[in-house]
């Protein structure tokens, strides 16, 4: 899907991990909270592995880590509601939205690009 | 986010002491009740009425759902959601927790530190 | 224009893939540490699409014996080089 029409925001953090396997995923979503509690325009996107980390159904770690359900939930109290994946990534992983926990839009490599483009701040995560 | 350094303690009426971090959080979030929230209260100089107890209630539930303490933008979203438009502005809440209302409603609350704010 | 900075191995996941699905038709690629593993003449063919904009740091060149190694279509840019890319870039993207 081409992408031309969402509007530039502040600040794009992207996700290119998985929850639990390391702390990235996490800390990811708190630059994106963080961002927008400072009032900042926040986009997400889920790329690479990080699709893992929409799915719906993930818990809590062997340790008793946190799940990062709860946390996706509350992105749209933090009025994150711009949600991008990486339609590649899902044909990888064999994902479809019906699998994921919140709804995200499906980028292509042009797309994605495009998007990186409308974002003066983009984090790597 | 809650810490386990105990740094004081908070002797309620019934000789019960609640651990605090150096912050005034509470260490065991489980120790809360709502007279903990009067006694932490008081401490502020915040008489708690219904006003108040209405915004706590909606904060632990926050907490029960997303397991964090919300940043002022979102309290205020919660707030509006819960108890109408009316209620979820700042100033209101700027009026029942003076200060810096996301964290010091949170700490009545029972709630960790806000993590995502100053 | 953006400067995005690669420092995996190419066969190390699929970093590569991702900095490059990221990058519009002006921005610059620069390859460090593992990352210059890149800039082999066999491996250089997975960075089709961005010839003129790649760039490989001669330093980590250098101390993995790769100097003579690169292909001659990435140019090599020294410590400094990467600055001056740092300087004309809007923003620099790690991908790591």
């Amino acid at each position: 899907m081409r992408d031309g029409e969402t509007p530039a925001g502040d600040l794009l953090v992207i996700l290119r991990h998985g929850s639990h396997g390391t702390s990235w995923l996490r800390e990811g979503l708190d630059a994106a909270l963080v961002g927008a509690a400072f009032g900042r325009e926040v986009a997400l996107l889920f790329m690479g592995e990080g699709v893992l980390g929409l799915l719906e159904g993930q818990g809590q770690g062997a340790l008793g880590q946190k799940g990062t359900g709860p946390t996706l939930e509350m992105l749209e109290m933090y009025d994150i509601e711009a949600l991008y994946v990486e339609e590649q990534a899902m044909a990888r992983y064999g994902l479809e939205q019906r699998d994921f926990l919140l709804a995200a839009r499906h980028l292509d490599d042009t797309a994605i690009a495009e998007l990186v483009e409308r974002h003066a701040l983009v984090l790597t995560f | 986010m809650a810490t386990t350094e105990i740094y004081r303690y908070l002797s309620l009426d019934n000789d019960v002491e609640i651990a605090l971090d150096p912050e005034g959080y509470l260490v065991d979030l489980g120790q809360w009740t709502p007279d903990v929230a009067r006694a932490l209260a008081d401490e502020e100089g915040i008489a708690l009425g219904e006003a108040h107890w209405e915004v706590i209630e909606v904060l632990r539930d926050f907490h029960e759902r997303y397991e964090m303490a919300p940043a002022m933008r979102p309290l205020v979203k919660a707030v509006g959601r819960a108890l109408g438009p009316d209620k979820g502005r700042s100033i209101h809440l700027m009026r029942l927790f003076p200060g810096s209302p996301a964290k010091v409603a949170a700490r009545l609350a029972g709630l960790p530190k806000p993590s995502h704010c100053l | 224009m953006k400067l995005h900075i690669v420092n995996c191995a190419p066969d190390a996941g699929r970093v590569v893939q991702q900095a490059l699905s990221a990058m519009t038709t002006d921005d610059r690629l620069l390859l460090i540490e593992d990352g210059v593993q890149g800039a082999l003449p066999s491996l250089v063919d997975g960075f089709s699409g961005i010839e003129g904009r790649l760039y490989v740091l001669r330093e980590d060149l250098e101390a993995r014996g790769l100097m003579s190694r690169h292909d001659d279509r990435v140019t090599v840019v020294d410590v400094d080089g990467f600055v001056t890319l740092t300087e004309q870039a809007e923003q620099t993207l790690s991908w790591y």
